[in-house]
């Protein structure tokens, strides 16, 4: 426990109950001190997310009480928008973050100072004079950010640097951080725990929810645990070890992660079936930035081939350009030896290439629409003007049994299933439908890990069985170099490699990530 | 003959500019903050009865009471620009705390303000006919007042947009109200702003246009369809009040040459009609076929439902 | 007081039926609101309202109604908002005005039989009005400007083309001072006309004023129930069907499979539009006969009545000839109510626009609750 010992934020007995009968919180108590940092780890849908967001206003509680430290004692609020919180002094930062792309640094700034009414900001002040207020501010964090920059034009961590320096403008004294730091490469990584550290010690509360336990091991002083919207336990993190969470976390599921090595085949021969060819590549992304630089890859049939990368080295224009869906502006690629550079997505997929796009729910599904009518899709390509509805009622029918997508039945619509089941639904229907490659940015987002492990196998298996080539970039390095079997490392738009990762020490992939 | 005709052109020239510049802007104001307007035809009519109506009554009035009739048009202008501005306010909160579609509201709102701007005005134009003498002072120093007014109005929306944090909130709503939200802004209360002050702009604008412009109106004039002129100036610009003007300009210049061209050289009256609907629809092609669009691009989450997983009011 | 907006849990039960049901009472009470305001008494409104529903005049509204609807919802399902219905239904009736009275006119002999220049006119009418649509569906896959001003603005441009040619090339010889273009002659018209009988029995009499109509406009009795027909199995058996439902929820989902979004949006487009030139060319033939000048003016607005129609029907196809009958009572009471002086649009306007709203409103009911806090 701590020497201070006073509690910055409680809730007590939080329930949330999502449409759709998910409890989200069950009969939720914490309570946060201030000068700490306390992790909050679960699996997906264990409500972590849930509740900072009920901190911060975005969601309002079935029942319960949420009570803030205010001139000492603690006292019951009711927040009803983000807005709310932050005159708690309770910040949310979101791992994707939430500013206005088309608005400078400055005016998103703006927006929270003159809500807020700090720093002699009104409505109608100018904007400018925010600027000199982040010039020195970021000087003194040591960040490199133009306050006038357009927020699209920034990097994901000078995006994450916004957030945190959102935080300190207002003088936040409890931050929640939703996955902040999990795709943040390792060295800015370990500035913003330094950062964290710091404020730490300045008496705020910080609380860390990430899915990696090492990250939680390394930086926080207590961990608390949830789990189907309980929290089983709070713990010092001094006095538990990293396996005794793991079982906190996944119960008997957890000998099973432990046990996991998805295993990688063989290593390939030299030129044999060579699938997927990328020869100096050049693509731009949507604001006309040059994103991806002669990039060079080859996947052979039957190998898994993996991208690592921080979020915004050019992977989603990458791969988008090898599926058809964006045009490069040099360079060719080659399917099966065909030559289908500007040629289409059609040709791509008529190829026998599926594709599980970055923004899944974007790009990946229909969300109004049946499980049934959402795999229809990608197995209706083939020529007719017909559809066949028995055999693509078999397929969905064989995915929501064999991926355990929680639903009523095929037709059942996706905006009533979990979001952790509609990803299984697009990443399912993806791997099931291609009979030649599988193009694949973070397939197993926002699955807990249990479902991420079948994901990960059904694509290994897929791979090795029927052969198939796959081209697979993840932010999570982990994944990358546990079931690749050829590495390659996107940096601002090079691809650096073949590596292999039997043999390539981790230290030099994630340098190779971060220069 | 001539030197007579190029002052009352130049005149009828910059009250054209004037009532679609501040239709055009108003309705900018409105949509800035991620709001469609699709009821802009129909508020542009409502917008003249409510005005014909208030400029006639008070007149009358003020003759009544034998006081100076000045004030009649301007106070038509006044209270156009609020029965739009209600509007607005409706709109405004209804499409920020009800998981509702912009466009069908905005096309119902459409019906809604032909027929009541008939209602509104039909009254009046039966009684008096001619609705001339109670519409603004037909004198150069008048029209050129309108239009500094017009100008000095785009000056000030452009300020408010883009120089003070309030117009940074209208945007980040147009851009993203989710993030905005975040952010600390009041979508609600931010929108609800932008949304009165924007139609208000549009109602007077459009008060103009039988008071000022044309200084007729009619029950029919509804189907004229000139709100969608301002709906196309405000898309090709960017909905950027000082580029707005330069469109502006052209369109009112487009009609009134037609018009002229008609009586000079007998432009069939048809043909004379459609033509700024062809260019209309000319420059939406060359807007959305060219760079243009990347330079002047619409608010992100313009006409998007917004709904957060649970709203409070 | 907090007014809170959850998603349900599960659908409202026959949430279709309870919007449609609503929108029409509430929006019936606006109206009456409204006009009782400017002097009307709101008992004579309601009974001419009433009224409307059983009358036969609105037989043909509703025939002609049905049809349109079906061709909107076909667009509309796939999120493309086809307001170009009025331009599309007045441009499809060219081809029919050039066969008829100009290329294959009787009185010049014609050389191929009667059903051959209807076929004609209407297969033409369809096509252009199919161009016209594509057009605009073109204008917003291509260059991604809203369908909604697009089609509006070509529904003048439409209106003013056509009464510049009834005023020129188009002018009829036999119009007694009207300008118009002349009647089409009458082997080219397809109303079948029963004789009118006197029938002692008032209900008898009735059924048979409402066969009398129905006969009339047999030709769009046979239109509506093929497009019913055609619209249940594109929807239910082609692939086309399944992309143009999701086109109207997620086209990125179709983009990244690789379906041709843009192409898609074009032919649902002319899909849409041929429907509408259909049901426009057979207007011609069976009711207008001609061309009047000053279309803008004389338009009874099917094109807007009908996104009426598609929107009350939630694009369920088994509830557009419903929602046809009740929008097209509506619009039968509105001409009949009369302000002083007015020529009755403006009922209609108000009343479709009050139903309108109320349908805007409460459409989200479906699939969400509003919880009200004291």
């Amino acid at each position: 426990m701590h020497p201070d010992g006073s509690v910055a934020v409680s809730v007590r007995g939080l329930r949330k109950i999502f449409p759709g009968g998910v409890t989200a919180l069950d009969d939720v108590s914490l309570d946060v001190y201030s000068g700490e940092i306390l992790a909050l780890l679960g699996e997906n849908g264990s409500g972590k997310s849930t509740l900072v967001k009920v901190l911060y206003g975005v969601y309002i509680p079935d029942s319960g009480e949420v009570m803030v430290n205010i001139s000492g004692r603690l006292t019951r609020v009711h927040i009803r928008e983000p807005i709310e919180a932050m005159r708690y002094g309770i910040v949310l930062v979101s791992q994707v973050p939430q500013l206005i792309d088309k608005l400078s640094v400055a005016e998103n700034l703006a927006l929270t100072l003159s809500s807020l009414k700090l720093k002699g900001s009104t409505p109608l002040s100018r904007i400018s004079r925010i600027s000199s207020v982040i010039e020195r501010e970021c000087e003194r964090l040591g960040f490199k950010i133009d306050p006038n920059e357009k927020v699209y034009n920034l990097t994901y961590t000078q995006k994450q640097q916004v957030e945190l320096l959102r935080a300190l403008a207002i003088n936040a004294r409890v931050l929640l951080l939703d996955e902040v730091l999990t795709y943040l490469p390792t060295r800015e990584k370990r500035k913003f725990y330094d950062i964290l550290l710091k404020l730490r010690d300045e008496g705020r509360s910080i609380v860390l929810i990430t899915h990696k336990l090492p990250e939680a091991f390394e930086v926080s002083d207590r961990i608390a645990v949830m789990r189907n919207g309980k929290i089983l336990g709070v713990v010092n993190t001094k006095e538990i070890t990293l396996q005794e969470v793991r079982s906190m976390m996944f119960g008997a599921a957890a000998k099973l992660l432990a046990n996991d090595k998805t295993t990688r085949g063989k290593a390939r021969k030299a030129s044999e079936g060579e699938e997927i060819v990328v020869e100096g590549l050049y693509v731009k992304d949507d604001y006309g930035r040059d994103v991806v630089n002669g990039a060079n890859l080859v996947v052979r049939r039957g190998e898994i081939v993996g991208v690592a990368g921080v979020a915004g080295n050019g992977q989603r224009e990458l791969l988008e350009a090898v599926v058809g869906l964006r045009k490069p502006e040099r360079g060719t690629v080659r399917i099966a030896g065909l030559d289908v550079t500007k040629k289409g997505a059609k040709l791509v997929r008529s190829l026998g290439v599926s594709f599980i796009p970055d923004r899944p729910l974007e790009y990946g599904c229909s969300i109004d629409h049946s499980v049934l009518d959402n795999v229809a899709v990608p197995f209706s390509l083939t020529n007719g003007l017909l559809l066949k509805w028995d055999p693509i009622r078999e397929v969905a029918e064989k995915i929501v049994s064999e991926y355990q997508v929680v639903a009523p039945g095929v037709e059942a619509s996706l905006k009533s299933l979990s979001g952790g089941n509609v990803m299984k639904v697009i990443v399912s229907k993806e791997i099931e439908s291609a009979s030649r490659a599988i193009v694949a940015y973070n397939p197993t987002r926002a699955l807990d890990e249990v479902a991420a492990a079948y994901v990960r196998q059904r694509i290994r298996d897929r791979a090795e069985k029927d052969q198939l080539a796959v081209l697979m970039a993840s932010e999570d390095l982990d994944e990358v170099l546990r079931i690749s079997d050829v590495v390659y490392v996107a940096n601002s738009g090079r691809l650096y490699g073949p590596l292999d990762p039997e043999s390539t020490p981790r230290e030099e992939v994630e340098k190779l990530m971060v220069m | 003959m001539v030197v007579q005709v190029i002052p009352d052109f130049l005149m009828r020239l910059s009250a054209a500019f004037s009532t679609l510049y501040l239709v055009a802007l108003g309705h900018s104001l409105f949509e800035k903050s991620g709001m469609l307007n699709l009821a802009i035809d129909g508020l542009f009519f409502l917008s003249t009865g409510v005005s014909v109506f208030t400029a006639v009554t008070v007149h009358h009035a003020l003759v009544g009471a034998g006081v100076p009739t000045a004030l009649a048009p301007l106070l038509a202008t006044l209270l156009a620009g609020l029965a739009s501005m209600l509007i607005g306010l409706l709109m405004a909160w209804v499409l920020t705390n009800l998981p509702v579609s912009h466009a069908a509201v905005g096309f119902s709102l459409m019906f809604l303000g032909y027929g009541l701007g008939i209602l509104a005005g039909y009254r009046v134009r039966l009684e008096v006919g001619n609705i001339r003498p109670y519409a603004y002072p037909y004198e150069l120093p008048t029209y050129l007042a309108a239009t500094a007014a017009a100008v000095a109005a785009g000056l000030a929306v452009h300020y408010l947009l883009h120089k003070t944090s309030f117009g940074a909130a209208i945007r980040s709503c147009g851009e993203n109200p989710h993030a905005a939200s975040s952010l600390g802004v009041r979508v609600s209360r931010v929108r609800m702003v932008a949304g009165a002050l924007g139609l208000f702009v549009l109602g007077c604008g459009a008060s103009l246009f039988p008071l000022l412009w044309q200084r007729y109106w009619d029950i029919k004039t509804y189907i004229l369809g000139y709100g969608w002129f301002a709906f196309t100036i405000a898309l090709a610009s960017g909905r950027h009040p000082l580029l707005l003007m330069p469109f502006a300009a052209v369109f009112g210049g487009l009609i009134e040459f037609a018009t002229a061209l008609q009586a000079l050289y007998g432009l069939q009256v048809d043909l004379a009609k459609m033509i700024p609907f062809v260019v209309s629809l000319a420059l939406m092609v060359v807007y959305g076929a060219t760079r243009l669009r990347k330079a002047l691009e619409p608010p992100s989450s313009l006409g998007k439902t917004y709904y957060k997983e649970e709203r409070t009011v | 007081m907090k007014m809170v907006v959850l998603r349900r849990k599960k659908e409202l039960k026959y949430g279709a039926l309870v919007v449609s049901g609503l929108s029409l009472l509430l929006g019936l009470l606006i109206y009456v609101a409204i006009i009782g305001f400017f002097g009307v008494n709101p008992l004579d409104a309601l009974t001419s309202i009433a009224r409307a529903f059983v009358t036969p005049t609105v037989v043909k509204d509703l025939l002609v109604l049905s049809m349109l609807g079906y061709a909107l919802l076909i667009a509309f399902k796939a999120s493309l908002w086809n307001i170009g219905g009025e331009g599309q239904f007045y441009i499809s009736m060219l081809p029919g005005i050039v066969f008829t009275l100009y290329l294959f006119n009787p009185e010049q002999g014609a050389a191929i039989p009667p059903f051959a220049v209807v076929l004609l006119s209407v297969i033409g009418g369809s096509l252009l009005a199919a161009a016209w649509a594509a057009l605009a569906g073109t204008i917003k896959a291509y260059l991604q400007i809203d369908e909604v001003p697009v089609t509006v603005i070509m529904n003048y441009v439409v209106y003013y083309l056509l009464n510049f040619l009834v005023w020129g090339p188009l002018k009829g010889k036999r119009t007694f001072g009207y300008l118009r273009t002349d009647e089409i002659p009458g082997v080219y018209r397809l109303n079948v006309r029963l004789p009118m009988l006197y029938i002692s029995d008032p209900a008898l009499s009735f059924l048979y004023s409402i066969a009398r109509q129905v006969a009339y406009y047999s030709s769009f009795l046979m239109g509506a129930f093929l497009a019913a027909v055609f619209v249940w199995w594109v929807f239910r058996f082609t692939k086309l069907g399944l992309y143009v439902r999701i086109m109207g929820s997620n086209p990125n989902y179709l983009r990244a499979t690789g379906v041709n979004t843009r192409a898609l949006a074009v032919a649902t487009m002319a899909l849409s539009g041929a429907m509408v030139g259909l049901a426009g060319s057979l207007y011609l033939l069976t009711e207008l006969g001609r061309l009047p000048y000053e279309l803008e003016r004389q338009t009874a607005g099917y094109g807007y009545l009908a996104v009426l129609v598609a929107w009350l029907s939630l694009l369920d196809y088994r509830l557009v000839p419903l929602s046809a009958y009740i929008v097209s009572a509506l619009r039968n009471a509105g001409t009949t109510i009369q302000v002083a002086g007015l020529g009755g649009v403006e009922q209609t306007l108000i009343l479709i626009g009050s139903v309108l709203l109320v349908y805007s409103l409460t459409r989200f009911l479906i699939e969400y609750e509003v919880k009200v806090e004291w």
